[in-house]
């Protein structure tokens, strides 16, 4: 079976299809819910957020520039709604990575499920324009100029951020005594 | 603490973005610093392990929710969806929302009473269905939002009628018995929220219940209301 292309389906939808923006749900609902899980680390703000998203989605579809790509349309969408909700929470709701203290000591390398909940602690130390880059960059794996693109900057400053947020993530680590 | 030059070298070999004499530059720094040769490591593991997270599946039931809660009529298109599968669709919190937003048919009859505005003042505004009653309705007159929000009941059920006007876009948490959910983008001239919008209240029911409503604009709340049904209804 051959898939449609975005583009296809984006103008199907202009024209009243249901089914093509199903066809879009299904494609990118998992890649948008875990952007907002990875950027706020709470499964209920994620599936409320996906649903937002493709809302938005859907009412402004006549305004989607089909010269961008439309992937970078919905997850750029998707990151402003997480950035939206990471703004109302109060400060003591931040998620603010108390988990790391079952984060082995530091005579131990940590291995496994245990790394991937030390990293996700440090996600959630560092502030939400970096996370976003690393979300994008190493649980979306887009290219620097996708991010770009999603992030309207310029791929230096792109970059910039990611290096910035790479080694925050090692500082936190290390901190925390999980490297 | 490495130089500008050699992280951004390290870096770029982590993105796999190294030409030939940038790798060699960074086999000369790595040999020469030990230091370097650290950060390389720590950074190359770290990268490892963001790499390495799993994608995770999202709630089975949210593409029916996404689907559920799509408003019949899509701004810039005169296309209408099916109304049955809107009433039909499994729905997650906030799913039974956005789904109700009826099309700009939708009728209410304003009941007004005490300080609030006559009946006759909205009529102009209000197509003449006699299937709509008004059973509460709260003006919104100080504060950045302005218009008005009514409790209304139809055929199909108990719903929210909103006329909202804002300089900004308004989005509306509804709390009620055993039900929340959030409406976006409301109160704007041109956008999803243009307009008259009337959402379903598929929990509400006809016991002394009432419904909070709180405003927001760019994440702040801007007001607070609360609808209950008036005595008669």
């Amino acid at each position: 079976m051959i898939e449609e292309d975005d583009g296809a389906l984006v103008r199907r939808c202009r024209d009243g299809d249901r089914g093509a923006f199903e066809q879009l749900v299904i494609r990118y609902q998992k890649a948008v819910y875990n952007a907002a899980l990875r950027l706020l680390r709470d499964a209920d703000e994620a599936s409320d957020v996906a649903q937002t998203t493709f809302l938005k989605v859907f009412e402004h579809l006549a305004d989607y520039d089909p010269s961008f790509k439309f992937y970078s349309w919905i997850y750029r969408i998707a990151i402003n709604e997480s950035l939206n909700v990471l703004g109302r929470r109060r400060p003591h709701e931040q998620i603010s990575g108390e988990e790391a203290d079952e984060a082995p000591g530091p005579d131990r390398l940590i291995e496994g499920d245990q790394a991937r909940r030390a990293i996700e602690d440090a996600l959630m130390r560092i502030n939400p324009e970096l996370r976003t880059v690393v979300v994008l960059r190493h649980f979306m794996h887009l290219s620097y100029q996708d991010m770009g693109e999603i992030l309207a900057l310029p791929e230096k400053t792109v970059k910039s951020r990611l290096y910035s947020a790479r080694q925050l993530l090692r500082d936190s680590l290390i901190e925390h005594g999980a490297t | 603490m490495a130089d500008p030059v050699r992280l951004a070298l390290i870096h770029a070999e982590i993105d796999g973005e190294l030409d030939a004499r940038q790798r060699a530059e960074l086999a000369r720094s790595l040999l020469a610093d030990p230091e370097t040769r650290a950060l390389r490591e720590d950074l190359r593991r770290v990268c490892a392990t963001l790499d390495a997270v799993q994608e995770v599946e999202p709630p089975p039931q949210l593409r029916a929710s996404i689907l559920g809660a799509l408003p019949q009529t899509r701004r810039g298109s005169a296309t209408s969806w099916p109304v049955s599968s809107w009433w039909s669709a499994p729905v997650l919190r906030y799913a039974a929302a956005v789904a109700g937003v009826l099309t700009a048919g939708a009728i209410v009859f304003a009941v007004l009473d005490g300080q609030r505005p006559a009946a006759t003042d909205v009529a102009g505004t209000l197509a003449g269905s006699r299937a709509t009653t008004t059973l509460d309705t709260v003006q919104l007159t100080s504060g950045p939002v302005a218009g008005r929000v009514s409790l209304v009941r139809d055929a199909a059920g108990f719903g929210l009628a909103l006329e909202l006007k804002a300089s900004a876009p308004v989005d509306v948490f509804v709390a009620g018995s055993g039900y929340t959910f959030r409406i976006n983008g409301l109160g704007q001239q041109h956008g999803p929220g243009a307009g008259r919008s009337t959402v379903a209240l598929p929990g509400f029911r006809m016991d002394g219940q009432s419904v909070d409503l709180t405003f927001l604009m760019a994440g702040q709340e801007v007001g607070r209301a609360t609808l209950k049904p008036t005595d008669g209804h």
